[in-house]
């Protein structure tokens, strides 16, 4: 179970179990990896040999045009650059005001913290979904539908989330931190930027990398928020492709644009694995 | 509360966290003479003020927007609308697709939470033993859940298409016929699976609380004779229930608000089939989850009361079955009292 040194039993018993164990990892790993693998045999298909019903597990030929296709049958790059002026003031506006949130449950003290803490983690617990349509009913009445400052709202109103990461972190620092400062005259403003914020480089890296693959991975926001000029690549790729000429869907062309929509978050990913986990095994939930 | 208790309180910053359980002693012992007066109340409530002003404008706010539309027939366009009084509410009771969309939706809950968090549980236990390569199989079973909603939904869709999916190719192989996956009966299977297919979130969420059990526990365990299936309902699995309690409630209530996966699973989609691609008149029944309804409101049918009408009520629900899940959890969570090493049962 747990612990190389706690299995008692033979040499022979061992190595059967270990052989039983890699066996069962294997193919559990084949069955997580199959909808990935077969999306990218099937993006490297012909738009004939896709929708031919007489199926081989590889491509006849392989056609690396698909990927050429997914860039310029639909207006990728104006996809993306959309996606990025979403997400990027997005997840650094949340990622400011989420900190000074955190700090202010972790190092200030005032009539009601505990309870505002506890109303806070409550909060995080509203199904967004919940909230979403109606904001959306509010914000046509206002004009910031089919505007990019719904987003910019959402960023400077915090993130429960965010911020009880930040609290943890922060609660955890010594108080000598502040005491310095405080009898030099320092402000809090001050003390919370100069001081604290250094050193909550990896929590501020996790913050950012969280929000902003949030609204990358976001489908029903911007899809009902926004035209289809203002819009993101997740309801792009939902959209999917059509033949500009048969007004077909080109099913090929898709599973390649998945692979461009897909592939920055998996590289972000591996490149931050560490802010990942971090993020949903510190607090127990999932960003 | 005055300046003073307030200076007295800040001074408490010093006391390591800790000692904060002595906080009636630590208060009288530094109540003496008073230090320096550190800030005043609105410092904290400056910094908290994001959230408090966000929650308040994009939370309650559009929640009451909401409760008070749903008394009215607004349908999202025209200024004439009139109170109706509890017709919207009337109307759910009476309407067939609200009791199979909140039924459908129960058995998805009780059927993927359940087996998302007994899989994850499994998944990081078996990853958890020191092996070769495990690292790889770690992440491989982790980054599904990393892969946004609308790529794996499609992804699913390639696999199990009728006409050209690996699922059917590999069962021609022997035989079998081809099979709709993605259509009445099996569309809300598929739906689980694809649910279950991002257990791997679960996975290391777990998997970060059992590499916290103290390895001498489970030694001591061993000596006495325990066996792995006593140590793990023993040990392991009281040790890490407030772990799970925490992926129950928070998977409870993702599960009960899921939408986009219906509508991108939907056989219209992408088919040429017409219809828009979220076009809920084209989700398979099995599919018809409560969200859908309530989208097909609002998108569809111009029905804006109607639609928060049916907001709200989900909202009791999830309300009513989250303290539901809150009370029971002295039944059935252990928390550790980390005091001098002794556990208590709260």
């Amino acid at each position: 179970m747990s612990g190389g040194g706690m299995t008692f039993g033979t040499r022979a018993d061992q190595r059967r179990s270990r052989f039983l164990t890699y066996t069962g990892l294997i193919l559990l790993a084949a069955l997580f990896v199959a909808p990935v693998a077969w999306n990218f045999l099937y993006s490297l298909k012909s738009a004939a040999e896709s929708a031919s019903i007489n199926v081989h597990l590889l491509p006849q030929h392989a056609q690396w045009g698909t990927y050429k296709q997914a860039l310029t049958l639909i207006d990728f790059w104006q996809y993306l650059w959309n996606t990025l002026l979403i997400a990027v003031p997005y997840a650094t506006l949340i990622t400011i005001t989420s900190a000074l949130v955190g700090f202010g449950f972790a190092r200030l003290r005032a009539r009601g913290r505990s309870g505002l803490f506890v109303l806070m983690l409550a909060t995080s617990m509203v199904p967004q979904i919940l909230t979403v349509i109606p904001t959306y009913v509010l914000f046509t009445r206002i004009h910031l539908v089919n505007t990019r400052w719904p987003w910019v709202l959402w960023g400077l109103a915090a993130s429960p989330f965010l911020a009880f990461l930040f609290r943890q972190f922060f609660a955890s620092l010594p108080a000598e931190l502040e005491d310095a400062a405080i009898l030099d005259g320092c402000g809090w403003l001050r003390i919370f930027a100069r001081i604290f914020l250094p050193l909550s480089k990896p929590v501020l890296a996790t913050s950012f990398i969280l929000s902003f693959t949030w609204v990358w991975g976001d489908f029903f926001t911007p899809e009902i928020f926004l035209n289809n000029d203002k819009t993101t690549l997740a309801v792009a790729m939902g959209n999917g492709y059509t033949d500009p000429v048969t007004d077909t869907p080109l099913s090929n062309v898709l599973a390649a644009g998945t692979m461009f929509y897909v592939l920055p978050v998996l590289i972000v990913f591996f490149l931050a694995q560490r802010s990942f986990v971090r993020g949903v095994a510190t607090t127990g939930l999932k960003g | 509360m005055s300046d003073d208790a307030v200076s007295d309180n800040g001074a408490l910053e010093a006391v390591p966290p800790r000692a904060l359980a002595a906080r009636g002693a630590a208060w009288t012992l530094q109540r003496g003479p008073r230090r320096w007066r550190r800030y005043s109340p609105w410092m904290f409530y400056a910094f908290v003020s994001p959230w408090l002003l966000g929650f308040l404008a994009l939370t309650a706010i559009p929640m009451f927007y909401a409760l008070g539309m749903s008394f009215t027939n607004f349908d999202g366009l025209s200024g004439h609308w009139h109170w109706v009084g509890f017709a919207n509410y009337n109307k759910a009771w009476h309407d067939q697709h609200f009791w199979s969309g909140l039924r459908t939706t129960a058995v998805y809950g009780v059927v993927t939470v359940p087996l998302s968090l007994a899989g994850g549980l499994g998944l990081a236990v078996l990853v958890n033993r020191r092996l070769r390569a495990v690292g790889v199989f770690r992440t491989i079973f982790y980054l599904p859940s990393v892969i946004p909603v609308v790529a794996t939904t499609l992804m699913f869709k390639l696999l199990f298409d009728r006409n050209t999916g690996l699922l059917n190719t590999v069962l021609s192989w022997f035989g079998v016929g081809a099979v709709g996956w993605l259509s009445d009966p099996w569309a809300f299977k598929i739906m689980v699976l694809l649910a279950l297919w991002g257990l791997g979130g679960g996975m290391v969420i777990f998997l970060a609380g059992l590499q916290g059990i103290p390895a001498e526990l489970l030694e001591a365990a061993t000596v006495d004779g325990a066996g792995a299936w006593q140590r793990f309902r023993r040990i392991t699995l009281p040790i890490l229930s407030p772990v799970v309690f925490f992926q129950f409630v928070f998977a409870t209530i993702a599960s009960l608000q899921t939408v986009v996966q219906p509508l991108l699973l939907s056989p219209a989609v992408n088919s040429g089939a017409g219809g828009g691609f979220t076009d809920p008149t084209h989700v398979q029944a099995g599919d018809y989850l409560y969200m859908v309804h309530v989208y097909a409101q609002f998108f569809d049918y111009q029905q804006y009361g109607y639609g928060a009408a049916l907001l709200w009520i989900l909202f009791v629900v999830i309300l009513v079955i989250t303290a539901a899940i809150l009370r029971s959890s002295s039944f059935w969570v252990y928390y550790e009292v980390e005091q001098d090493g002794k556990a208590g049962r709260r």
